[in-house]
């Protein structure tokens, strides 16, 4: 799948939250007859399926890591640990093969797609959450409307129109500002902070606007930061839709020095396909942004997400 | 994603009417957001209907064919593979995913130690990238890769016309498994707890509690699983271009629509065939996410 299914959101908070929910698991037992044993039977089902699920899921990714530690000839044998211990596949990676430059690309335009997407969701989200303007519904119809358009219909017309730009005739095949221009807005962002912006007691503005704030000011120095967990929740999602994308990247930034890290992955595999370990290295570094944000600010993205309201 | 469709006319006034300043700063507002929305995702749609009505080639339209282009579709005997493999692809992934999502969702919200952990694990390959996982795949997988080297086969799984497709097939059933947990952890919590009380007084044991109650309960997050797998299977493409250095090989074993239309439109420069692609696809999608809005979407706005 180019581009995974959006994560559904309840489930999202369920997933953070550690407090056990009994379901399937029913309560305390009260002398029922045969509970004993049926629940002796639940737990070994459920810990028989546990074990080949963390097989499944863990082999794969230690497997990687570990030959991503080894010097090339190890690579061929299959001990779990490396008997050298080296970051060497590393160090090529990052150097020689240039995934230094490939990361620094990825992050220039990760950061850049996440600011613009998160600000313009915001501010329209607002508009459309407080401000009342002639088609307002209409016009957020349209919003909603983008979310069925697949990118794969967009593919042909995206790139004509980046080749030979309405108008202008500017080609921006090939260059940051094409890739950014045709991601710098989320239907789903804004969609996720007016629902957020909905949920904000109407006072907090009121007091501003009486204070004698403009509606900018209003936004920007009272809304914006009463919407902190959304801001956060939506930049870790366009951050990692932008820092993972594949299929935009690998059409438009065609040439070596426009390359995304993920890009590189995939030309680093087609041409050099049996350096096992250095390709392990680069598909750790790949992963490492994605596991940071996920492992510190996965809190956000759950308070953003809750109080979003949306489920999927 | 079922999205909550505001409730609201999409015409008419809002109860009390706002100040023109108000208006002008609201349409200061989205006017950028609306521009890209309208250049870069509603214009698009017009622009590529436009675009399959022509002979386009590089240098733009040469020859409008009317609807020929959707006719030659019909008769290109590799968008017929495209299909072909498409729809193998989907009736096997659909499936697997369901099945592979509904089995982490019911493990994962049993009282086990570690159940955070899990959940986040589980949830992980999901999160990661395509290119990441399929170089992952891609090294298990080899001939001297360890997947072989434990259940004893030789073969090259990626590059064997007959395990090609079957093998992208696992990796990505079990890449978006996640997902599909998620989607059902959420459906469980809707099961009410009591019924498990009843049952486990009438004697049912865990396996029958599972087939008789939590299945049968869970029909709505099936079919939502079920739609939403299937409009994600039908637009794979990333691991079939990795893999095959975007050949859609071995000898086509991989060429996915969505690969049609990348190579008829960027490697023939054939952009009219390839939009109307495109179009054939949309159409397909849209069937379905209608669907999706029809079964999901009411019920998420009240």
């Amino acid at each position: 799948m180019s581009e995974p299914a959006a994560p559904p959101l309840a489930a999202l908070d369920e997933l953070a939250a550690g407090e056990p929910v009994a379901v399937g698991a029913a309560g305390p037992p009260v002398g029922i007859p045969g509970r004993a044993r049926s629940e002796l039977i639940q737990r070994l089902l459920t810990y028989g399926a546990l074990t080949a699920l963390a097989l499944l899921f863990f082999v794969p990714f230690i497997w990687s890591v570990s030959t991503s530690l080894k010097p090339l000839p190890e690579t061929a044998n299959f001990s779990l640990l490396p008997h050298t211990w080296t970051v060497a596949a590393y160090k090529e990676a990052w150097t020689q093969y240039n995934f230094a430059r490939y990361m620094a690309n990825s992050a220039i335009v990760s950061v850049a797609i996440t600011f613009t997407s998160v600000f313009l969701a915001a501010l329209g989200g607002y508009a459309f959450a407080r401000l009342r303007f002639p088609g307002r519904n209409l016009l957020f119809f349209v919003v909603l409307g983008t979310l069925m358009i697949p990118d794969q219909l967009r593919l042909v017309p995206i790139y004509r129109m980046l080749t030979i730009f309405p108008v202008t005739h500017w080609n921006l095949v090939d260059t940051y500002q094409g890739y950014w221009a045709i991601r710098m807005v989320s239907a789903t962002a804004l969609f996720l902070m007016r629902q957020y912006f909905l949920t904000i007691p109407r006072d907090l503005e009121e007091a501003a606007v009486l204070d004698g704030a403009g509606y900018f000011k209003t936004f920007w120095r009272v809304m914006l930061p009463l919407a902190g967990p959304a801001l956060a929740a939506i930049a870790i999602l366009e951050f990692q839709g932008t820092w993972n994308d594949f299929f935009w990247a690998n059409l438009l930034l065609q040439s070596p020095q426009h390359w995304t890290m993920q890009v590189g992955l995939a030309q680093f595999f087609w041409s050099y396909g049996t350096l096992w370990n250095d390709l392990m290295a680069a598909s750790v570094i790949a992963l490492l942004p994605v596991v940071i944000v996920y492992l510190f600010f996965q809190r956000y993205f759950v308070a953003g997400v809750a109080s979003a309201g949306v489920k999927g | 994603m079922a999205i909550a469709v505001p409730k609201r006319r999409l015409f008419g006034r809002t109860k009390r009417p706002g100040s023109t300043r108000e208006a002008l700063v609201g349409y200061a507002f989205v006017f950028v957001p609306m521009a890209v929305f309208l250049l870069f995702f509603i214009y698009p749609i017009g622009y590529a209907v436009y675009i399959s009505r022509y002979d386009w080639g590089i240098l733009g339209p040469l020859e409008n064919l009317g609807w020929k282009n959707y006719s030659h579709l019909w008769h290109d005997t590799l968008f017929r593979r495209a299909i072909k493999n498409t729809i193998e692809y989907t009736v096997w992934v659909v499936p697997a995913q369901m099945a592979l999502g509904l089995l982490l969702a019911v493990v994962v919200n049993q009282r086990i130690k570690f159940r955070t952990f899990f959940r986040g694990a589980f949830y992980f390959p999901a999160l990661a990238s395509s290119a990441a996982i399929t170089s992952i795949a891609l090294y298990l997988l080899n001939i001297n890769g360890l997947f072989n080297k434990v259940f004893g086969f030789h073969r090259a799984w990626f590059y064997d016309t007959q395990t090609a497709l079957p093998a992208i097939t696992a990796l990505n059933a079990w890449t978006t498994s996640g997902t599909m947990m998620l989607f059902y952890l959420a459906a469980l919590q809707a099961i009410p707890t009591d019924v498990y009380e009843a049952a486990a007084i009438d004697g049912a044991g865990p396996w029958r509690q599972f087939w008789k109650i939590t299945f049968p309960l869970l029909k709505p997050g099936h079919f939502f699983v079920a739609v939403v797998s299937i409009i994600g299977a039908m637009k794979v493409f990333d691991q079939n271009y990795i893999v095959s250095r975007g050949t859609g090989g071995p000898d086509y074993a991989t060429y996915s629509v969505v690969l049609y239309i990348y190579n008829t439109a960027i490697k023939d420069s054939a952009l009219g065939l390839a939009a109307a692609a495109g179009v054939v696809l949309f159409i397909i999608i849209f069937l379905f996410t209608i669907v999706q809005w029809a079964l999901f979407g009411r019920q998420e706005a009240n």
